[in-house]
């Protein structure tokens, strides 16, 4: 049968190209689709980048030199005192940092785990009445909302017990915003770790849990890296709830920090850039150094050959 | 010594029933094979063994310890899956090994009885490759190893060979039969391949819609079935089966009964005589075919030939109405699209089966025919 298929394959009738198609062949052969290609990926990079580029610049400006006109696009006097500048008129911006870095790497750590830890169960075990199926969902809709919405009772509710202008309030709110987007990531990696692999692990000696932690999570470590940096980076820059929770140094994170440079007499323009490109540096940093595994967990995949 | 032992065994999934009523015993040392179509439950009795898949109903006994609520770490069983399942972030040293590792073996000891098996597999070279690296030989092999590594009470196969190709998938076949001879370990094998089973097995257990429907040696299922479905599903062609009226001596065929109407000898057709209907049934290899009229012989016309070397399979159609037939007859034997050809039968190994139940109608002087009369649980193939 596939003889008889591939013969007839062969003889297939040759197709004269269309217009479009000879046009196209055209443009192709005088480079004027590389052009426009790479024209299109120049106005895309300038768009992101120029605002990066300017907020970077600033940094070495003074508030002549950022606000004048026509624009100074080259700093060509470099203030590096700024940098000192900002710690010596907020010295409550390394407590900011610090706060921010407590809170987001507690968040991490505890959306992720917890998060995998529901999507494997929701992957791996039969619940009644297809809860399987409505739990994942509903975890999921408590996204839905607008966050503004669950803002206020949060306050009345953390105010009576205490936790306004705390880090473990902080903590709290981040890692049950985090959690959906953990468990939805993590589902897609958990399934295709084929059951057998499990059941392997246990005939071998494991407990499900053992299984769960010596053979499932290296398996989906691209999985767990790439919810990791997701949930870094959205606590890390975080302002709304942060805004409304944290009113004093004590809790406040680096976003609230940054925003409190806008006053009502004046925005202090270069001591936001500064701040700015300081909260830039270690998401960016994290994302780079595990950019292939981030890449590998979009692409989703975990164990497929 | 190591036996198992299904008594009454059930597993239900809310109101489907997966098995039931499952009772079998394997003895020590014994090559079983759990055989059936696709869901007819010789998986879930193999899961069940393996404590992956916890009985709704029975108990499991290994060496008459009562094992049925004893997680799958402590039963000291092995199992290959039909993927393989073998860990893809390790080596295959690390694979092999990874049994002793939980178990708390030193290093030394591990590396020892990795060497040993690799060398009884023949893949002493690829012990230090990544298992995305292999071939699906060679990961079956890899699979095998981190089974045998142990030196399980149990040996539990889940179709290990349906994903290797037809050539590979033989020589596998005498690998896995070598080696359990070899290391003498009660072993249960689910597949659903008839011939893989019969090549491989000291005992049959024929499954089918979740009961059991024959437990066996190759030899019994194949030469005395116990019903129906057990007839048909053993043996390549499969068995012919023919709903007929008897009168007397004779039988014809209730679709063709002008054509189908054959004079059995008087000793065989005595076994049927409590049945006025029953369902013949006639393995393509027990026809003669014969080119010229023959006497007490079905008049047929060739549907298809199909050589095969040595012999050809004919699928006849016999009547008006069609009976259609598969035979298999010497590849001497000349016959086209078309032609005409008349079928004897072979009495002696003639089978009748009751149309309601399909239970095979056992009579006189047929119990042993075609069987060596072997003990029970002894190999009567090869």
């Amino acid at each position: 049968m596939t003889t008889k298929q591939d013969t007839q394959a062969d003889v297939l009738p040759y197709e004269e190209p269309s217009g479009i198609e000879q046009f196209q062949e055209t443009l192709r052969e005088y480079g004027v689709t590389r052009a426009v290609t790479y024209g299109l990926l120049g106005v895309f990079l300038v768009w992101t980048l120029f605002p990066v580029y300017w907020l970077v610049t600033a940094t070495l400006k003074t508030r002549q030199t950022l606000l004048s006109f026509p624009p100074q696009w080259i700093p060509l006097d470099a203030q590096f005192g700024n940098f000192a500048q900002l710690f010596a008129q907020r010295p409550d911006f390394v407590q900011f940092i610090i706060n921010s870095t407590v809170v987001t790497i507690t968040t991490t750590i505890l959306a992720t785990t917890i998060g995998a830890m529901a999507a494997y169960a929701f992957v791996t075990f039969d619940y009644p009445y297809n809860l399987d199926f409505h739990l994942p969902f509903y975890i999921l809709s408590t996204r839905f909302m607008p966050p503004i919405v669950t803002i206020i009772p949060l306050f009345v509710i953390f105010r009576g017990v205490g936790l306004v202008n705390s880090l473990q309030g902080l903590i709290l709110v981040y890692t049950m915003f985090n959690i959906p987007f953990a468990v939805w990531m993590m589902k897609g990696f958990f399934e295709e770790v084929p059951d057998s692999l499990i059941e392997s692990a246990m005939i071998d000696g494991h407990t499900h849990l053992g299984a769960f932690f010596k053979i499932v999570l290296p398996l989906v470590k691209p999985g767990l890296i790439a919810s990791a940096i997701f949930t870094t980076i959205i606590t890390w820059n975080e302002l709304l709830f942060a805004v409304i929770l944290a009113l004093n140094a004590n809790a406040m994170t680096v976003p609230v920090g940054l925003a409190s440079f806008v006053t009502k007499f004046s925005v202090q323009w270069i001591n936001m850039s500064v701040g700015a490109t300081i909260a830039l540096v270690p998401v960016l940093l994290f994302a780079f150094i595990a950019r292939q595994q981030l890449v590998r967990g979009f692409s989703m995949g975990a164990v497929g050959k | 010594m190591v036996t198992v032992n299904y008594d009454s065994v059930k597993k239900a999934y809310g109101d489907t029933i997966a098995i039931e009523d499952v009772n079998l015993h394997v003895d020590d040392g014994e090559f079983a094979i759990l055989l059936g179509p696709s869901g007819c439950g010789k998986t879930t009795t193999l899961r069940c063994l393996a404590g992956l898949t916890q009985p709704t109903d029975g108990t499991i006994t290994l060496d008459g310890h009562d094992v049925t609520d004893v997680h799958p770490k402590n039963r000291n069983i092995a199992m290959v899956f039909q993927n393989f399942a073998l860990y893809p972030h390790m080596t295959v040293r690390e694979n092999i090994g990874y049994p002793l590792k939980v178990a708390g073996k030193s290093k030394d000891e591990r590396e020892e009885r990795i060497d040993e098996v690799a060398e009884m597999l023949e893949i002493p070279e690829l012990l230090d490759r990544d298992i995305a690296n292999l071939s699906g030989g060679q990961q079956q092999r890899v699979a095998l190893g981190r089974a045998i590594i142990r030196r399980p009470a149990v040996f539990l196969m889940d179709e290990p060979l349906a994903n290797l190709d037809a050539k590979l998938k033989i020589s596998m076949r005498s690998r896995i039969k070598v080696l359990q001879r070899e290391m003498d370990i009660t072993t249960m094998y689910v597949t659903h391949d008839q011939e893989e089973a019969m090549s491989l097995g000291d005992k049959l257990i024929i499954m089918d819609k979740g009961h059991i429907q024959q437990i066996g040696s190759p030899d019994e299922v194949y030469h005395q079935p116990a019903n129906q479905f057990v007839a048909g599903f053993i043996g390549s062609p499969s068995m012919n089966f023919v709903t007929v009226r008897r009168d007397g001596d004779r039988i014809r065929a209730d679709d063709a009964p002008d054509t189908f109407d054959v004079e059995l000898d008087s000793e065989v057709a005595d076994r049927y005589r409590d049945h006025e209907t029953f369902t013949l049934g006639v393995r393509p290899q027990y026809f003669e075919v014969h080119t010229e009229r023959t006497d007490n012989a079905i008049e047929a016309a060739v549907e298809v030939t199909e050589p095969q070397g040595d012999e050809q399979i004919i699928e006849v159609e016999v009547g008006d109405q069609p009976v259609s037939l598969t035979v298999v007859a010497p590849s001497a034997i000349d016959a086209e699209r078309g032609d005409t050809v008349w079928l004897t039968l072979d009495d002696d190994l003639v089978h009748g089966f009751d149309t309601d139940s399909g239970r095979r109608i056992v009579g006189a002087g047929d119990q042993n025919r075609g069987v060596a009369s072997t003990p029970e649980g002894e190999m009567t193939s090869d």
